[in-house]
């Protein structure tokens, strides 16, 4: 249980605070570590260490839930991930 | 061909005219994929002409309509679905987002396309347009990558034995008698090259947030 582990967690936690929508973020054979990890870092402000966590449940689970809020919100997001290469998608919380 | 260096605060690779060149077209073909003005083409050039006109018109006959998810695979990663499960979600975003996003990676691989024309062999890219530059070496990286058919880790995997492989056996037979499919080994090397080169910008903590 070291750190990642912890983010990990947090991260499935943020999902359950009743937002109605989510942007996920799903992995792909392209895009490289250092470049989705930079992107989480510029566009969500993520810490690196948080960056690089998120980064490793998307290549290693195949997803991962990046910001949850409005619809409108999480279209500005997925089209900001689309405009950076990555596959994101946006759906209802919980679905 | 030298990967990118932090030079005075900006990144700075080495590519030889022939490399420039090769990537270039590329960058300018995936411009075209994205319905974008041939790059290179000079304005007085590009003022329309009557059919260019009519072409340029036509999109008023598709307003009220929905736009409609491209055919086309690679493109389709360029301007992906954002909600295979809703299709109510999805055009939604599509008619509030598809055309900016267009202009964006346009703008953005333009001008990829500009420094790779500029004369000499150090390509600069200033702190401020790392991940600019970035973002459009992926698109290109995505087209490429969905014509040689990666769509997983595995197919990538493959990719890189081959490629590993002819390059042994180049060394004592041409690319015919290894049976390896020489596009597909073109392609291939091009998308390592490519592949390496951003690795070797972003890796720069350049422009970045720390």
């Amino acid at each position: 249980m070291g750190t990642q582990d912890q983010l990990q967690t947090d991260a499935a936690t943020d999902t359950r605070l009743g937002d109605p929508w989510v942007t996920i973020v799903w992995n792909d054979p392209v895009n490289l570590m250092t470049y989705v990890t930079r992107v989480f870092q510029e566009y969500f402000g993520l810490p690196r260490p948080e960056a690089e966590a998120r980064m490793r449940e998307v290549h290693e689970q195949g997803r991962s839930v990046l910001s949850a809020g409005s619809r409108e919100k999480m279209e500005v997001d997925v089209q900001a991930m689309h405009g950076f290469g990555l596959w994101a998608t946006l759906q209802r919380s919980g679905e | 061909m030298r990967g990118f260096a932090a030079r005075d605060g900006e990144a700075v690779a080495g590519l030889d005219e022939d490399e420039r060149l090769v990537i270039a077209r590329i960058v300018a073909d995936v411009g075209l994929l994205l319905g974008g003005e041939a790059f290179g083409v000079d304005e007085r050039e590009r003022r329309p002409q009557r059919e260019d006109l009519a072409e340029a018109l036509r999109f008023l006959d598709g307003i009220g309509d929905a736009l409609v998810e491209p055919d086309d695979p690679a493109l389709l990663r360029l301007l992906p679905n954002a909600s295979p499960t809703d299709r109510e979600v999805a055009e939604e975003f599509r008619r509030l987002t598809q055309e900016d996003l267009r202009a964006t990676k346009l703008e953005r691989l333009r001008r990829l396309w500009e420094d790779l024309s500029a004369e000499g062999d150090d390509w600069v890219v200033p702190a401020d347009q790392v991940m600019a530059t970035a973002a459009a070496l992926t698109d290109v990286r995505l087209v490429v990558a969905s014509r040689l058919g990666l769509d997983s880790d595995e197919d990538a995997e493959a990719l890189h034995r081959d490629i590993a492989a002819a390059s042994v056996t180049l060394k004592h037979a041409s690319a015919a008698e290894t049976g390896i499919d020489p596009e597909r080994l073109w392609l291939g090397m091009l998308y390592d090259a490519l592949t390496w080169l951003q690795e070797s910008l972003v890796s720069l903590t350049l422009g970045g947030t720390e």
